[in-house]
């Protein structure tokens, strides 16, 4: 608008008019406003789920970026043993990806797997923190044991891990078939944690070849993570036939490198992943396999993709099957006479109860393998310590009724994963390094180590968290704080997969992985809920024209005109700004 | 990525300012950012009376960096025109002559001067910002009140009984180069249709949903939300029609269910499931009308 037009009648002129000759910035209406929006990071539901602790969003953003190392590093001050994870975790992270609700879960396994094996071609540097003069034992090098002295490595202490086995890895290298895991891949997630520093003696088994006396005197604090080695027993007649054998005992033998002969049928009896792996391996020697179990496949805590590969591979699967009986014939086990079940009313688990029919039906079998569960077996062990028929007791950090005395894995009573089992160990790190530095917390010091509700963070513990959040809110972004309409539909990479017909003639993993290229794209459908990107939305869609970007990407709100619609919170995509009615 | 990055493609600038006097969560002050934006500073705007005479600012301050011509309500296309004329005589014929107009200007009040510039292929782009009644005035009803609605004179024991008024085909059958539907909740798409309208010469329409919370009664975060559900459910098909000829659809419409969208709605809360029907019905007839019209085009040559 020009100032210099005329504004007095005069030859050539124009009638005087009402003419603006400013801005409204004059007029500061944010007055108006009872609300205003804040720039909060909140936590991804894969972090608040992750048994292991890991900041899933976060490496996921820093891949998106395209910074590799930082994403790795951040995995890896979490997790020790990624590309076992990657490879055997039961993923309940994807289980809760909000992008479920658009077109699937980010595979997040794939991604980590990726990840953990681009570690073993690019090792991260290792990380030793201050030195501490303590020293502490772990007995038993399974997932739990491996990921408490790798955390307390890294906090700075000497530890020594005592295996009964030849090898380090416990049900890692004796539970799980080298199809899903191979023992290259596993030596060198391990060899990550000796190059810490920790030292791993192989063929010790304490309460045996070492009192635990010893133990506890020479060292000043013990994690036991001995595991869950005892498969649990049937209870019916002609259990103890030969050919009925627990389903653990012959995993034992398979991933030992024996061949047990099975004979052509051979029945497996139970629904979980041992039984899976029993399973696939039978028909790796071999077998027809026939898997017997007493709910339906919607209750089968195996993970989901076990089960349709033991399909694929052509197991039969019988439900509602529940054994009472197995019958002989010339002194060996023929048959398994099993009664017919129904589901009723749901039990503890929130599964329905498999109920019993009195119909009863026979299914033949040269041998059976029972995988109903494992237990712990706590022989010439501390009678102090409390604990039940599931395991020993620990409290939120690991530690047990005895000073000092920590535990985590199969042998608590709490969840019975690879992933619950290397929070554990992470717990119990934590707890040892805070008894030990005589750290007195609170409750909600420790709550501040978590994603919302869920496991400890090691980066935070020790204060080397690289994700500056803004303002974190600790609680976990839903579905609905997500605008999927900002999202453009990208279906989840598969994995690969051998075909079965060859994959079952060997032991070769079955799963060859998804190609780095492909993991790196899909690591990039990740929604990052939670946490802003600086993907310009609320800026584009303020109608007030109140939100600018800084220099340094961050975003700032002109307080003095927001009117506090919430329209910048309701379009964000991924639940990074929350209204509030506090004042500044 | 799969977030749809808008940033790269939404122009950024400055020709709206903060401090303009729309109410919390109008989308129009939104829809006038990305025009504008777009357009850039080598525009006038003509605006007939309407709720953005006020969000423009009382004078002497103007939320417009550009100049603006406050006209009476039935003369924003003779104004414009005017502009028109007075810029080629003066030999600037890049200067982008923008009339922005709501509904009741365009509709009812506006209809006939709209008419005749379309008639002259007058050389101006026509924004109407449709938030469906006279909102500035109290929200009485206007030809684009959709049926079933309430407003200060049709309250809800006696609802919109007209259906909305077909603007986009009355303006199409000018044969205009250029007539096409468009909401700021969909700011790509917007922005698209005025870079081609902007590329173009002769009359050129975009009917432009602008969702009003006090008047929909919805909540101040929720107009855009509501847009996009008008897209989706065939309410507001995103269209662009050339020469009056060529009938286009601009995205994928998912044809979701109506009733959300009228539920949200303080407006149509007092509709009962048969009258949703009805609209649902009304929507679906359309639909298909419109499918077929945009079938037999796409087997038209250029």
């Amino acid at each position: 608008m020009s100032e210099s037009m005329p504004t007095t009648p005069g030859p050539h002129a124009v009638p005087q008019v009402a003419m603006s000759t400013m801005s409204t910035l004059a007029t500061r209406t944010g007055s108006w406003k009872y609300q205003r929006p804040v720039y909060h990071d909140r936590v991804a539901p894969c972090n608040a789920r992750c048994p292991v602790g890991i900041d899933i969003e976060g490496y996921l953003n820093l891949l998106r970026e395209g910074r590799v190392d930082e994403a790795r590093d951040l995995l890896l001050q979490e997790n020790p043993l990624p590309a076992v994870t990657g490879r055997v975790c039961h993923h309940p992270c994807e289980n809760s990806c909000n992008r479920r609700a658009l077109d699937g879960a980010v595979a997040i396994h794939a991604v980590e797997r990726m990840m953990g094996d681009l570690a073993h071609q690019r090792p991260a540097p290792v990380f030793k923190g201050t030195p501490r003069a303590e020293r502490v034992a772990v007995v038993g090098s399974g997932p739990a044991g491996l990921a408490c002295a790798y955390h307390l490595a890294r906090f700075g202490y000497g530890v020594t891990v005592y295996e009964a086995a030849p090898e380090a890895g416990g049900m890692l290298r004796l539970g799980i078939p080298e199809y899903r895991l191979p023992r290259d891949v596993l030596d060198r997630d391990i060899a990550r944690v000796t190059a810490h520093g920790v030292e791993i003696k192989c063929g010790v088994k304490v309460g045996t070849d070492v009192p635990w006396s010893e133990l506890t005197s020479a060292y000043e604090a013990v994690c036991i993570s001995t595991g869950a080695h005892t498969s649990r027993a049937l209870d019916v007649p002609g259990e103890n036939l030969p050919g009925v054998r627990p389903g653990l005992a012959f995993l034992r033998d398979v991933n030992s490198g024996l061949r047990p002969s099975l004979g052509e049928r051979v029945v497996v009896v139970g629904g979980g992943n041992t039984a899976m792996d029993c399973a696939r391996s039978a028909m790796r020697l071999g077998a027809k396999v026939t898997v017997a179990y007493r709910r339906t496949r919607e209750q089968m805590p195996a993970i989901k993709e076990e089960i349709e590969d033991a399909m694929r591979e052509g197991a039969e699967f019988v439900f509602l099957a529940n054994p009472v009986e197995f019958r002989e014939q010339g002194g060996r086990v023929h048959a398994m006479v099993c009664e017919r079940m129904a589901l009723g009313e749901p039990d503890a688990s929130g599964r329905r109860r498999p109920v019993p029919t009195g119909e009863t039906f026979v299914i033949e079998a040269d041998t059976v393998l029972t995988a109903i569960g494992e237990s712990a077996a706590l022989q010439n062990f501390f009678t102090d310590v409390e604990g039940s028929d599931a395991g020993l007791r620990v409290d939120a950090l690991g530690g047990t009724s005895r000073n000092l005395l920590y535990a985590g894995g199969d042998v608590t009573d709490l969840e019975r994963t690879v992933a619950d089992a290397l929070g554990a160990g992470k717990r119990a790190a934590i707890g040892i390094d805070r008894h030990l530095r005589h750290h007195a917390g609170d409750t909600a010091e420790l709550n501040a180590l978590r994603f919302a509700d869920g496991n400890l963070s090691a980066a935070r513990w020790t204060g080397r968290d690289p994700v500056r959040r803004t303002a974190p809110v600790n609680d976990v972004v839903t579905p609905d704080d997500v605008n999927y309409t900002q999202f453009r539909r990208a279906p989840r990479h598969g994995d690969p997969h051998l075909p079965s017909a060859a994959a079952v003639q060997s032991f070769d993993e079955v799963n060859p992985g998804m190609p780095e290229a492909v993991a790196m794209e899909e690591a990039k459908r990740c929604l990052n809920c939670g946490v802003c990107i600086e993907c310009d939305v609320c800026m584009i869609f303020c109608p007030d024209a109140a939100i600018t970007r800084t220099d340094g990407g961050a975003y700032v709100i002109a307080m003095d005109y927001c009117k506090g619609c919430g329209i910048c919170a309701a379009e964000c995509p991924r639940g990074a700004i929350t209204m509030t009615q506090d004042r500044p | 990525m799969s977030q749809v990055r808008i940033d790269k493609r939404i122009p950024q600038g400055k020709l709206v300012a903060s401090g303009h006097l729309a109410c919390p969560g109008c989308a129009a002050p939104l829809a006038m950012k990305l025009a504008l934006n777009t357009l850039g500073s080598n525009t006038i705007v003509v605006m007939p009376a309407s709720c953005f005479t006020i969000i423009a600012g009382p004078w002497p301050q103007s939320s417009l960096q550009v100049p603006v011509f406050h006209t009476a309500f039935a003369t924003g296309p003779a104004v414009a025109s005017g502009v028109r004329a007075a810029l080629d005589q003066q030999g600037k014929h890049d200067t982008t002559v923008l009339v922005w107009v709501g509904d009741g200007g365009t509709f009812d009040i506006g209809l006939q001067s709209l008419s005749g510039a379309a008639e002259r292929n007058e050389n101006i782009i026509y924004v109407c910002y449709d938030n469906e009644a006279y909102m500035n005035t109290g929200i009485q009803r206007s030809s684009a009140t959709p049926w079933g609605a309430w407003t200060t004179t049709t309250p809800a024991q006696f609802p919109e009984a007209s259906p909305k008024k077909d603007m986009l085909a009355i303006m199409a059958a000018h044969n205009i180069p250029y007539a096409a539907t468009a909401t700021a909740a969909y700011p790509v798409d917007f922005v698209e249709k005025v870079q081609k309208a902007k590329a173009m010469r002769g009359t050129r329409f975009i009917h432009l949903l602008s969702p009003c919370p006090p008047g929909w009664k919805c909540g101040d975060d929720e107009g855009l939300e509501l847009a996009r559900m008008a897209v989706q459910s065939r309410v507001f098909p995103m269209l662009e029609v050339e020469h009056g000829q060529r009938w286009r659809l601009t995205m994928y419409h998912v044809g979701e269910s109506v009733e959300p969208y009228l539920r949200r709605q303080g407006r149509f809360r007092h509709l009962s499931a048969e009258q949703v029907a009805h609209i649902q019905a009304g929507i679906d007839a359309r639909w298909a009308q419109l499918v077929k019209r945009v079938e037999a085009d796409s087997l038209v040559g250029v």
